[in-house]
């Protein structure tokens, strides 16, 4: 019981656990934005909320579209991330407390990279792919009739077509 | 069988080698001394949709499939009795099969 010492079960708990804002919420309700900060205060409070400095705490636009005070930034992609820094959680590449993008859930490991960068620029990859498919078709066109079972299409009745068999009328 | 061969020819001699999706324009009697015997539908189409048979099985053996798939259903599982419709059938494809045209040019060379 060496390890439950009293002063590093604090540390642990108060640096983790305890001085964030996760214990504040209990059910989803809990995890609502409060609404749009009006004054200078709401934004101080609000930026403390989401464990972001004041300067950089800039609320999502509130056009009908937004989320309360929920802070705006630029977004990032899981693929992105540094892959080799521990990050606590590894399949989010997400540190505990970490404020996460509104959209988060479209920017995870399976989804859109927004930070992609082609390996080739756009217009080169269009023209690839062109050049390959229109081959692709010319030479199936040129190549169509180059070789086929010498047999004409299947006898199948119609109304107003006659199908002949290859014996003679003995009349 | 001979498909690049016809591959060739259709290259070489366009004007008269047919191409094998598309319909023959030469007159059907040409060549013939008499007119030639014309295939004769069995089956009509009300039987056809009321069995079921699939558009592609309803030429001009229709009637034997029906024949093969009435005693298929009246026998099972003892569908071994139904060998002899289902050989009559096999052989009425075969024989409409051969009877289409240009494979049958070869049988025309050797009877005349």
């Amino acid at each position: 019981m060496a390890l439950l010492k009293p002063d590093l079960l604090f540390s642990i708990t108060r640096r983790s656990i305890g001085s964030s804002q996760v214990l504040g919420a209990y059910w989803n309700k809990d995890w609502k934005p409060g609404p749009y900060p009006r004054t200078e205060e709401e934004r101080v409070a609000a930026a403390k909320k989401y464990g972001l400095m004041k300067e950089e705490y800039i609320p999502i636009p509130d056009d009908g579209d937004g989320a309360g005070d929920y802070p705006q930034f630029k977004p990032y992609s899981v693929q992105g991330r540094d892959p080799h820094y521990p990050w606590d959680f590894p399949e989010y590449r997400r540190n505990f407390n970490e404020t996460m993008h509104e959209n988060f859930n479209m920017y995870t490991e399976e989804k859109w990279n927004v930070e992609m960068k082609p390996r080739w620029p756009m217009r080169y990859m269009l023209a690839a792919f062109l050049t390959v498919m229109g081959g692709t078709y010319y030479l199936a066109t040129i190549g169509k009739y180059s070789a086929f079972l010498p047999v004409m299409p299947k006898h199948l009745p119609a109304p107003g077509v006659t199908h002949y068999k290859y014996q003679q009328n003995q009349n | 069988m001979g498909n690049i061969q016809a591959g060739i020819d259709y290259k070489m001699h366009p004007d008269v080698v047919p191409k094998p999706d598309h319909k023959s324009n030469w007159d059907p009697n040409y060549g013939f001394s008499s007119k030639r015997e014309e295939k004769v539908m069995i089956a009509t189409e009300e039987e056809l949709h009321s069995a079921k048979i699939s558009l592609q099985d309803r030429d001009y053996c229709a009637h034997k499939l029906l024949d093969y798939r009435k005693c298929y259903r009246e026998n099972f599982p003892w569908i071994m009795n139904c060998g002899h419709e289902k050989h009559t059938y096999l052989n009425c494809e075969y024989d409409d099969s051969t009877n289409s045209e240009f494979i049958c040019l070869i049988q025309l060379c050797l009877s005349s």
